[in-house]
């Protein structure tokens, strides 16, 4: 039993939160929204299965063309600011949600890319995404959208470079981490 | 299919033909890898996604209002960097509830201080970076992240009041 909760505590985790959302639904209405949201979660699953199957993809090609040497070097914990903006940039360009860009991010946390890269290619992802940008201006407006851009723009290489000075350390232990 | 799919999918099959050209083996090394990743990961990418479908129909409009609603000044820039973690989903669906926000009188801080914090410290997304990155990780992003929306928050009132 504890070797298997060592093994499997993230999917712990997160049947503990399914299982608090399903109690304050039934609490809400009963049963039929428990039965509800597990629909309505499947349902967002089976929607994004093409984007899915086009992430795992493009995680898997890049580890397979890319050779770990040209990663160490452009995006490793020497490549320095050039990397950091390298990551930014390909954050902000990529599309999908969190089931896309993190399993990218896996493939170059297992290919030797450095902490503050990754930190902040996921940190642009969210606050650069072009693919954000029609969203946001159609339901915001421009004056909102405009603003938002500017005060968060040197977010992302800046948290970069503040996490790779300061923990850029524990790469080889986070790399660990994940192969365990 | 939305437009993000379609991108996506033309960066997939550009690194296939990338793949091609170096020969069938990086082909076959990508898709086993992928094919790895799916296998190692399906489990956890169901129970996230039953998460987002959950926080869905939960439906969370109405506590938000009152959060970061019309006159909360200061207050309204912490609620919104808390209300943000707990967004959940893509664009398509936090962008509406937040214009809501914006219709009913919120703040520019609180926005501005609201679209941060669901960018850089959701919660439902930690739930598929754990597999992917480990907690280590997520540790160190997510609590240096903490500060960011505030800043945000606090850039906008001084700048545009």
């Amino acid at each position: 039993m504890r070797s298997f909760l060592k093994k499997n505590w993230i999917s712990a985790l997160l049947l503990i939160v399914i299982l608090i959302l399903a109690f304050i639904a039934y609490s809400r209405e009963g049963w039929l929204l428990v039965y509800e949201g597990i629909v309505s979660g499947i349902t967002i699953l089976v929607r994004e299965i093409p984007l899915l199957i086009a992430a795992f993809l493009t995680a898997g090609l890049i580890q397979a063309l890319v050779k770990k040497e040209f990663i160490t070097r452009w995006l490793g914990k020497d490549s320095g600011i050039k990397g950091i903006l390298l990551a930014c940039l390909g954050g902000g360009l990529i599309p999908g949600g969190p089931y896309v860009y993190y399993p990218i991010a896996g493939a170059l946390l297992s290919s030797g890319a450095g902490l503050g890269v990754l930190v902040a290619f996921v940190t642009a992802k969210n606050l650069w995404s072009v693919s954000r940008l029609p969203y946001e201006f159609a339901l915001l407006g421009s004056s909102i959208t405009i603003r938002r851009y500017l005060i968060t723009f040197l977010i992302p290489p800046l948290i970069g470079i503040l996490v790779e000075w300061l923990f850029g350390g524990y790469i080889q232990q986070i790399r660990e981490n994940v192969k365990e | 299919m939305n437009t993000s799919t379609i991108i996506l999918w033309i960066i997939t099959l550009t690194l296939f033909v990338f793949s091609w050209k170096k020969g069938t083996e990086t082909v076959k090394r990508g898709v086993l890898l992928a094919w790895s990743t799916t296998k190692k990961n399906g489990l956890l990418i169901l129970l996230a996604f039953i998460i987002a479908g959950f926080v869905n129909i939960l439906s969370p409009e109405k506590l938000v209002t009152a959060w970061i609603g019309p006159g909360t000044g200061w207050q309204g820039i912490i609620s919104a960097e808390f209300l943000g973690t707990l967004l959940p989903g893509g664009p398509y669906v936090v962008f509406p509830i937040i214009a809501i926000l914006v219709q009913a009188g919120a703040g520019l801080g609180p926005v501005i201080s609201l679209i941060t914090s669901y960018s850089t410290q959701s919660l439902l997304a930690i739930s598929f970076e754990l597999p992917f990155m480990g907690w280590r990780f997520t540790a160190i992003r997510w609590g240096i992240g903490l500060g960011i929306p505030l800043l945000a928050g606090f850039t906008a009132i001084l700048l545009w009041g």
